[in-house]
Formats: structure tokens, C-alpha cells, sequence
């Protein structure tokens, strides 16, 4: 279309171009308004690329051609208003690329601000980064009451920082405290959460959310407000001064993208005070400085890690659409995993059986899953009466009840193999012939339990490994024998997905993959502890690495019996370098167990712990960056024997496991993947 | 006659909470949540699709303020398919037999052949009212604009007007006689010459023999899980007395003829919380899905009587389903007759020994074998659908062929119906 359209009159109702199959948005004119709808084809989300920079700037350019009143922007996806730049063009751009992409997104969405007519996002679905980005350049934003409906700005969570103009924006839409917890937190709100902020300006039902948009076309601009309290010298000094602190609390250094935010966010509000194009240029800066970090690099191959754990099929020539969804299901045992994975099913809106042989181990698992659901209360997961409506899902019996119509049993009773058979022999002829039978143990053989007597139908029988705590742990292991069948698999798969978790298929061999890992690690901070080395400079060491708690208070947590029990376990099948130190046997048996005992390697009364004294420092005393490569060199190692024996098929898959199931430090990339500490990062 | 399989209502299976005294552990619980847990519990051991139910229907007396049509919120909480219908029935202290009935009138008719039944009361939480007086003052506040309006209407109220009236108390009048349900027991026990002492005895064989029949009443219970209690959980009814002695009961004062009276709490019926549901259907679709009931409704009988004298019902309906059947008392392995009232229990048999309703005395030896609402309780919504799963369960255990389950009902009526096993 080369030829100039003709100018349009307000009232006048015609499209300015059909839209195409082609294009990512498409531009409406109706009753002398605009509308630009977002619509990526082929594709059920929409993002920002440069082609739809190219576009939106196209768009733009025709709209202050004509006459209109106003302009709307709206997606024409079920759930997904923008969800950001898009990841993986930008993950390939350095340097002056880089900073052209940013440089551009600042332009365009700097042309939406300055275009002289009212302009309005009507949001529905997820608005994300630069999603967000460009609805703050609008005059007004209002959205959907579905809980589809999310806003944040998720960069400083991939090492990166909002450049397209959200850290300067947002502190002075509303305000510098709360646009610090949006942007140093990543995190993302629904609309009603937004409009208390005064991110939104209303809050409306998404089958309105056109009619409202382009009625407020012809309303005066809303009165914001100034924030003059927090924009003066001193308190923003005080902000500044306290989210820092906060910051480094939490992330030792780690993660400059944060603290780059709150640099930028902070200047541009409470020193240049009107100078717009000033702190965009900072945004640009810190940005490209921050893209190039290892941080930032790692951080978004994580991302991509579990996009991929999201999608990937294990068995490829396995037809899922003919599979059965999994939607009943059934947990045996109602300790703390049992209770814990029963709540995290009924959370999702599964049914779930939760059983277990009397009703007094019954009744002590249903006030776990209650507490369970008045936590997610407390922290806002879900309303008091969603959680009630969740709760009435779980189904708590002590009685031998039919089970033929689960779709799975997860058993997670004691950890005891012949408990375990009988179990799963007893299941199989109350289950139906195609019920998934899964354990959840993390020690025992899952290939033992399919060979064991009575169980009828092998190739049905898997593990599940759900973390402790199940509610916050993002992975699941799917352990496979050599029996189970490919769409078993990928049923687990499609479960543990549909739970919000990320499943990593591994093969049944002592240990899985992440406590096998682990257990070197652990092994040698107790060695080291047995040598003298201070159990809170191992700790220290481990902490500033990035882990989320110490080795040594990861044992107490875990409980020395059970660390050497499977210690011992691992020893039997892998050999020495299993082998426990005898501190720690010597611990177990003066009945120092850790936390449960009140005593380990910490000393624990009242949620506080004190490293206790094992023997003499030696004089030779490795520094903590020593102690950190040691450690993280033995999960390194065990992870590349596990990527040998094949107990999972991507080396990526090591890395991903780890960050999900023990913490380990992300930005780092994962044990196989990982920078070592001598590499500084600020 | 040959029966038709297809309209004939059978008992597959059937649950109930323990039955907890007003004020214990249901307290922290509501009628709605006890048969969301018996229709969970239901759903759970029988292993039934959901989908094939064809509605839910359940007996409620005091429905909850928060739940208009409690059994639709049951029916949905429990895990029913929204395409189930549901709906509440009210026949005062036989709602739970007035769910199992309608249902049968439902599968003749060809309405549906898979139901679930029940009843469930918590009588702790049945809320005080304010007074229309008083509610009109509070009306009047909340609409004043002005401060000064506000205060005016603020002045207006009295102390009177804060203290409530008992909704507990309004459900046991009966508003057309003005009589209080123990009231119409003290005349039942005046006009049938009824003494304390044969009262009392009666109440203590309802103890004793609830208590001999603990495990029994186990079969019939399922634990009621209470994240918030110490224990976690309900399982035994907390009303029997098995220590109980004559001479306990004999010091209770009579609560509504303080001088003269002979009903006590003690002879009386206790005010409890629980409930109970029922897997029924029509005979042909259990045989189809390969389930065993565990009896059928052979028929029931409904019928009214004088509201001042409502402790007569049960002979009134045993009269009209004996002429509807041509069953006897005396025909049937165990009688459970419903025990509002010693007095009004005892008024019964001895009007059944009377002329006109020659033939129907009641088997004494046969009757409530395992006590009944004096010591177990009586949830008034839920007690229908107990009598007929405890008559089930008693003939399966016992070997009996047939049971008679009757009511007395507040506001003059009575309920009857028949039961027998299948083999």
C-alpha cells in the first residue's frame, strides 16, 4: 500500500488497511477513533520484535495523519496483552546492536506519549516488560477484572533492567517506593492490585474493556499525582539507602541488575527531575553494560531452560492427543510430602484422594494441607474463599476406598522398599489397569518397586519427585525404569506441567539426579567441617557462592540420619567418593540429628542456629572462595558422570534441576554450565 | 405382586457423621460442611461416577443463612458435576426420610433413577435474631445521612432491643397449637398417665443400649476431619452416656412444667449436630452397574394429626402404611421408632395396643436396638436418613429381613416407611 489514504474525518468508519495475515497489529478507525490491536499471527502470544517496533511506528505515523479523537491499544489474544520483548531475537544482540533495539523501543514508544491526542491501553491478559513499557507511555491504562490479567516488570529477574522508558516512567506514575517493589522485585500484579497502585486507572469487565477504552477517549486526562514527598533529595537518599541494604542482604552482590534499576529509577525521579531524555539514556546504558554480563547471560538461558522443560515431549512419536489428561488422582500417605503434594494438586483444582491407614495420620495430614492453604491465604496466593472452594477438593479417607477411577496414585508412605511393594501390589488391584502408579520416594529404586511381586502391569509404575516444600519447589523429577511406557511418561509430563511445575525425565538410578549431585557437596563440607574448617566460614563460603542456605545447615535441615543413610545408600552404588565422614556417623549416634534434634552441625533453639565447634582449625585455613570451587567442583563432577551414564538426555537438563531443586546459585548458569567464583561480578 | 426393578428404590450405601452434642466440635463447622463431608465420604467409598447421579436431594430444618438451598452448595462442594440438580426438603424432624421419599416418588414418576439423600443440621449454628423493633431502629440508622440523623436514630434504641430472640427456641414452637415440642410431650405424658419413672427408665435402655452397641454405630460413621481441633478429627458421637444411671436422671429438674412436669433433658431427645446420606437408586441400574444395595424402600406412609398431640404421628403412620402394604409391626425384624421424647415413644406403644389400631402394636423387644436420639442425638434435618441407614445396617449385620422406621413430627404429623433386604 503506497498510495496516501485519504484523510478521515472523526465519524468516519473505515479500516486503514485490511489487516493482514502478515502483520503483528493491525490498525483500526471507527467513529474518529484509533485502534491499534495487537495480533501476532500464528502465534497464541504476542511480543516485541523489531518488526513490531517497525510497525507500531507505521501505525503511529498513520494515526497523527488523521483527525481522530484518540487512540486504543488492545490485543486480540485470549490471554496476552504483550508479554515483552521478545527474548530470544534480543538474546542474540550485542553491543551497538543491542543499544539500537533499545534505543528504538525508547523512540517509538516516546512517539505514543508525544502524539497530542489521548491514548489508552485497554489491557487484558498478561502485560509484561516492555508490554508494560508501552502502556506507561500512554495517557491511561485500564484492564480486565480475569485473572489472566497480569502487570510487572519482570527484567531485573533476568539480569536486565527496564530500558524502554519503564524505569523512568513508572517511579513518576506511582511513585518511587512502589515502583522500586515492582521493578527490584520483578514483580507482577492483577488489575485490581494495579489499580490500587495507580498503575491502572480503572479496573473493568474484559467484554467492556473496548467500549470503556474509547468512551474515556472523550474524558478529561486524569490528575495525577506529583509524589513530591518521595522525589526530594532526602528521602529518596533514605529509599535508595534502605532498598540497597535490602538488596545486598538478599543477594550478596550477586546480581547487579537491581541495583542498576534502582540507580536509574532513582535519578531520574529525584535528580533530573523533568529531564526525560536524560534518564532514558541511562536506562540504555545500564542495560547494554547489564546484557553483557554473565549474569544476564545465564539468567536468560535459564528462562529458556524452562520454556524448553515447558514444551519438550520425552517421546516424540508418542501421540499425546489420544492420551488421557490425568485429573483424578490419589496420594497414599498424608505425612508431610503426601499432605504437601495433595495440597498442590487440590491448589490446581484437582480432586485428590489423601489416604492413609488411620484416621489420626489422616487428621495430621488435612491440618498440613489446611495450614498449607491459610498460608497461600496470608501471602496472597489465593482469596480465603478460593482457597476453601481448593480444600473441599481434597478428599481424606483412612478406609480402603475404590481407587478405579484415579488417573494416578502417588504413593509418598515411608521410606521403606518392602512397605513401599506391598503398597503398590495393594494398589494395583484397587486401581484400574491404566492408573499411573507413582512413588515419590528419593532414595529407594523405582525399578525394584515395578519388579516386585504382584504388580500387574510394570510399565505403569514411575517416580515422581516432588521437593520439600512441595508448594514452593518448582521441579519434579519423573523417574523412568526400563519398564515404563512412553505415554506413561508423557502423561507424567503433561501433569506435573499442568501443577505449574517443571519436570526433568530422569532414569531410575540411586539417588536421581539432584540429591546425587548434592551428595558429594554434602559429604565434603562435613569433611572439611571434621577438618576444623569453621562450620560458618563453609557455610559463608556456599552463601556468598549464591546457594540459598549452607551445606552444613542444609544437612541439619535434611537430618544427619537421613544424609547418611543415603550417603551410605550411594556408597554401595557408586563407591568411595560417597563415603560419609565420620563426624557425621559420630553425630547420629550421640543423637545429634540436626534441626529436629535441636543439634547438628548448628546448634537450634528457637529458630536461631549457631555454628557449633568440631575440631581445631587448621593452620593452613583455605579462604571461602577455595572452599566454594572445591565444593562446586565435586557437583560439577558428579553432574558430567551423570550426563555419562545417561540418566538424563541434555546436559542442560543437569543445570536446570539444580537451580529448581536445590537453589543453586542462577546466575551461574547450573554445575556444567557454571562461571566459578573467581570470576568477580561487580 | 412382582416388583419392577426399574421403579423399585433401592440403598446402595450410606454414611454419617458422628452425631456431636450443641456446642462441641461441630461448633467450628457448619450444617453445610457436615454433608459436603458425608456426600464427599459417599461419593469416595462406593467409587460411583458423580456424573450419573441424577440430583441430590436433602432435608435441612434450620437452613444455614450463608447457603439458601444448602443441598445445591453440598451438591457442588462434595464434587457433583454442575449438571446435577439439587434441592432442599423440609418435613420439620423427618426432612432426612422426606429426601429419601421424594426421591422414590422421583424414580416412579421416571424422574431420574440415581439420587443422593440426607439431611444435615447444626443446630449450634442456628443464630439469634433481633427483634423487628429493633431491626426497624437499625434500619433507620443506616439509612440517616447527616450526623445528627445518625445520633437521632442512635438514641432511639433500648437495651431491650439488643437482647435476642432464639432461633432454636422459634424451630421447636409450634406456631399454630403455641406449643413448645416439650410442652406437647408433658401432655402426652399427662393424658397417657406416662410417669417420670417410666420415662426415665426408657432413657437410661437408650443409653445402655447405645453403648453396648459402639461398635456397630462405627459401621455407620465416618470421620469428620477438623483441621482445627486438637485431635484432627471426629469419629464417635460425643452423647452417650455410658456411665449413665437412674438416679442421674432422676435428679433433672423438668424444663417445661417446672412444678409438676415429668420431661426432662434428660428423657429428652438431645439437641445435637451431624449428618447422614444415602446412595439410592432404582433396583435395575444397580444390578447394571454391579452394585449390591444394601435393602430396598418397600413403601412409606405420611400423615397428619393433631399439632398439640405431634408425638402421636408414628401410630398414625404406621396405620396409614399398614393399610397401604398390609405390613404389621410384628412383621418386621427391628422397629426404629425415632425418640423425640420418652414420654411421646411410650404414648405410641401404648396407643398402638388400642382399638382402633388393633394388630399394630410394636415389637418392644425389637425396638431401637441400639438406642436412639436420646442418647445418640437428633440433628433434626439429618435424623431421617440415620434411622434408615442404622435399620440397613442392622438387618445386614443381624440377618433380618425387614425394618419399620417411624417419626413424630413437629407441627402434627407423622412418617413411616418400610425396608427390607433383597435376599
Amino acid at each position: 500500500m503506497n498510495t496516501m489514504p485519504p484523510v478521515l474525518k472523526p465519524g468516519a468508519t473505515a479500516p486503514l488497511r485490511r489487516p493482514s495475515a502478515k502483520r503483528r497489529l493491525h490498525l483500526e478507525l471507527r467513529d474518529g477513533a484509533a485502534v491499534i490491536v495487537f495480533d501476532r499471527p500464528d502465534k497464541s502470544v504476542n511480543v516485541i520484535d523489531t518488526a513490531f517496533l517497525d510497525e507500531l511506528e507505521t501505525a503511529l505515523r498513520a494515526v497523527s495523519r488523521y483527525e481522530v479523537k484518540g487512540l486504543v491499544f488492545l490485543s486480540a489474544k485470549p490471554s496476552v496483552f504483550l508479554a515483552g520483548a521478545d527474548l530470544e531475537s534480543l538474546g542474540r544482540l550485542h553491543g551497538e546492536a543491542l543499544e539500537h533495539v533499545v534505543t528504538r523501543g525508547q523512540n517509538v514508544f516516546a512517539k505514543i506519549a508525544s502524539l497530542g491526542v489521548p491514548t489508552i491501553a485497554a489491557i487484558h491478559g498478561a502485560c509484561l516488560g516492555g508490554g508494560l513499557e508501552l502502556a506507561l507511555a500512554c495517557d491511561r491504562r485500564i484492564a480486565s477484572d480475569e485473572a489472566a490479567t497480569k502487570l510487572g516488570l519482570p527484567e531485573t529477574q533476568l539480569g536486565l533492567l527496564p530500558a524502554w522508558g519503564g524505569s523512568t516512567r513508572l517511579p513518576r506514575l506511582i511513585g518511587l517506593p512502589k515502583a522500586l517493589d515492582l521493578i527490584v522485585n520483578g514483580k507482577q500484579v492483577t488489575a485490581k492490585h494495579a489499580r490500587r497502585l495507580g498503575l491502572v486507572d480503572e479496573v473493568v469487565p474484559k467484554e467492556r474493556l473496548k467500549a470503556r477504552a474509547l468512551a474515556l477517549l472523550d474524558e478529561p486526562a486524569p490528575k495525577r499525582k506529583s509524589f513530591f514527598l518521595t522525589k526530594n533529595p532526602a528521602s529518596a537518599a533514605v529509599i535508595r539507602f534502605l532498598t540497597i541494604r535490602q538488596l545486598l542482604a538478599k543477594t550478596r552482590g550477586n546480581y547487579p541488575a537491581p541495583l542498576a534499576a534502582l540507580e536509574v529509577a532513582g535519578r531520574g525521579t529525584w535528580v533530573t527531575g523533568g529531564n526525560l531524555d536524560r534518564s532514558f539514556a541511562r536506562e540504555r546504558e545500564a542495560f547494554v553494560r547489564l546484557a553483557e554480563t554473565d549474569a544476564a547471560r545465564n539468567l536468560l538461558r535459564l528462562f529458556f531452560l524452562q520454556e524448553k522443560a515447558k514444551h519438550d515431549r520425552h517421546d516424540p512419536s508418542v501421540d499425546v492427543k489420544s492420551l488421557p489428561r490425568i485429573e483424578r488422582t490419589a496420594v497414599i500417605g498424608a505425612g508431610v510430602m503426601g499432605a504437601g503434594i495433595a495440597q498442590m494438586i487440590a491448589s490446581r483444582d484437582f480432586p485428590v484422594v489423601l489416604a492413609d491407614l488411620d484416621p489420626g495420620p489422616v487428621a495430621a495430614g488435612m491440618k498440613s494441607v489446611a495450614a498449607l492453604f491459610d498460608e497461600g491465604v496470608k501471602r496472597r496466593v489465593f482469596t480465603k474463599h478460593e482457597a476453601g472452594r481448593k480444600l473441599d477438593l481434597v478428599s481424606p479417607t483412612a478406609d480402603r476406598v475404590p481407587l478405579h477411577r484415579c488417573d494416578l496414585v502417588i504413593e509418598a508412605a515411608v521410606e521403606d522398599l518392602e512397605v513401599k511393594k506391598k503398597i503398590f501390589a495393594d494398589l494395583c488391584a484397587r486401581t484400574s489397569p491404566d492408573t499411573i502408579l507413582a512413588t515419590n520416594t528419593s532414595a529407594l529404586s523405582v525399578t525394584e518397586l515395578a519388579k516386585a511381586e504382584g504388580i500387574t502391569q510394570p510399565q505403569r509404575v514411575i517416580g515422581l519427585h516432588f521437593f520439600n516444600p512441595v508448594s514452593r519447589m518448582k521441579l519434579v523429577e519423573i523417574v523412568t525404569t526400563e519398564f515404563t511406557a512412553p505415554e506413561v511418561v508423557e502423561r507424567a509430563l503433561a501433569f506435573v506441567r499442568s501443577l505449574g511445575k517443571t519436570p526433568v525425565v530422569v532414569k531410575d538410578s540411586p539417588g536421581f539426579l539432584v540429591n546425587r549431585i548434592l551428595m558429594p557437596y554434602l559429604i565434603e563440607a562435613g569433611r572439611m567441617a571434621e577438618s576444623g574448617v569453621p562450620v560458618a566460614t563453609i557455610d559463608e563460603a556456599m552463601l556468598d557462592f549464591g546457594m540459598p542456605m549452607g551445606p552444613l545447615r542444609l544437612l541439619d535441615e535434611i537430618g544427619l540420619d537421613v544424609a547418611n543413610h543415603v550417603a551410605d545408600t550411594m556408597v554401595s552404588a557408586f563407591g568411595d567418593r560417597f563415603e560419609p565422614p565420620l563426624l557425621l556417623a559420630d553425630l547420629v549416634r550421640a543423637g545429634h540429628l540436626g534441626k529436629k534434634s535441636g543439634r547438628g552441625f548448628y546448634l537450634h533453639d528457637r529458630g536461631k542456629a549457631v555454628p557449633d565447634t568440631f575440631a581445631k582449625a587448621p593452620r593452613d585455613l583455605p579462604d571461602k572462595t577455595a572452599i566454594a570451587n572445591r565444593l562446586n567442583e565435586l557437583m560439577a563432577g558428579e553432574s558430567r558422570r551423570c550426563l555419562d551414564e545417561g540418566i538424563v538426555r541434555d546436559a542442560a537438563m543437569i543445570d536446570l534441576a539444580m537451580i529448581l531443586g536445590t537453589g543453586y546459585a542462577p546466575f551461574r548458569g547450573g554445575p556444567l554450565h557454571g562461571t566459578t567464583p573467581n570470576e568477580p561480578h561487580l | 405382586m412382582k416388583r419392577d426393578p426399574d421403579k423399585t428404590l433401592v440403598v446402595i450405601d450410606g454414611v454419617r457423621t458422628p452425631f456431636l452434642k450443641m456446642g462441641t466440635d461441630f461448633g467450628a463447622i457448619d450444617a453445610t460442611e457436615q454433608g459436603r463431608v458425608v456426600v464427599q465420604t459417599l461419593l469416595l467409598r462406593t467409587g460411583i461416577d458423580p456424573a450419573i447421579v441424577d440430583e441430590l436431594i436433602f432435608g435441612s430444618v434450620s437452613q444455614p443463612a450463608d447457603a439458601a438451598n444448602v443441598a445445591r452448595v453440598i451438591a457442588l462442594r462434595a464434587g457433583l458435576p454442575e449438571h446435577v440438580p439439587a434441592m432442599t426438603v423440609h418435613r420439620n424432624c423427618a426432612s432426612g426420610l422426606e429426601a429419601l421419599t421424594a426421591a422414590a416418588d422421583r424414580l416412579t414418576a421416571g424422574r431420574g433413577d440415581v439420587f443422593i439423600v440426607g439431611g444435615t443440621e447444626n443446630m449450634t449454628r442456628i443464630p439469634l435474631f433481633f427483634t423487628l423493633v429493633a431491626a426497624a431502629k437499625f434500619a433507620a440508622l443506616s439509612r440517616a445521612k447527616s450526623a445528627g440523623g445518625k445520633a437521632v436514630a442512635a438514641f432511639g434504641f433500648r437495651p431491650a432491643d439488643f437482647a435476642p430472640v432464639v432461633g432454636l427456641k422459634l424451630g421447636l414452637t409450634d406456631p399454630v397449637s403455641g406449643l413448645n415440642m416439650g410442652e406437647t410431650a408433658e401432655r402426652l405424658a399427662r393424658e397417657f398417665d406416662i410417669s417420670r419413672e417410666a420415662q426415665d427408665e426408657f432413657a437410661l435402655q437408650s443409653h445402655l443400649k447405645a453403648a453396648a452397641a459402639r461398635d456397630a454405630l462405627a459401621r455407620e460413621i465416618v470421620p469428620v476431619y477438623l483441621p482445627g481441633s486438637k485431635s484432627g478429627f471426629a469419629d464417635r458421637d460425643n452423647g452417650i452416656r455410658e456411665g449413665q444411671t437412674k438416679e442421674a436422671l432422676s435428679r433433672l429438674a423438668p424444663v417445661f412444667e417446672k412444678t409438676t412436669g415429668t420431661v426432662t433433658a434428660g428423657n429428652s431427645s438431645q439437641i445435637s449436630d451431624g449428618a447422614a446420606a444415602l446412595l439410592v437408586m432404582s433396583e435395575s441400574r444397580a444390578e447394571s452397574l454391579g452394585l449390591t444395595p444394601l435393602g430396598r424402600l418397600v413403601d412409606f406412609a405420611w400423615s397428619g394429626c393433631d399439632p398439640k398431640r405431634m408425638g402421636l404421628g408414628p401410630a398414625f403412620a404406621i396405620r396409614d402404611l399398614h393399610e397401604r402394604t398390609d405390613l404389621r409391626p410384628e412383621d418386621a425384624d427391628l422397629v426404629e421408632v425415632n425418640e423425640a421424647f420418652a414420654a411421646q415413644v411410650l404414648a405410641v406403644m401404648k396407643l398402638l395396643k388400642t382399638s382402633p389400631f388393633d394388630g399394630l402394636a410394636l415389637p418392644e423387644e425389637r425396638l431401637n436396638p441400639q438406642g436412639g436420639a436420646i442418647a445418640l442425638g437428633h440433628p433434626v434435618g439429618a435424623t431421617g436418613a440415620r434411622l434408615v441407614l442404622t435399620a440397613l445396617k442392622q438387618l445386614k449385620a443381624n440377618g433380618g429381613k425387614s425394618a419399620l422406621v417411624s417419626f413424630c413430627i413437629g407441627g402434627g404429623q407423622g412418617g413411616a416407611a418400610w425396608l427390607e433386604t433383597l435376599t
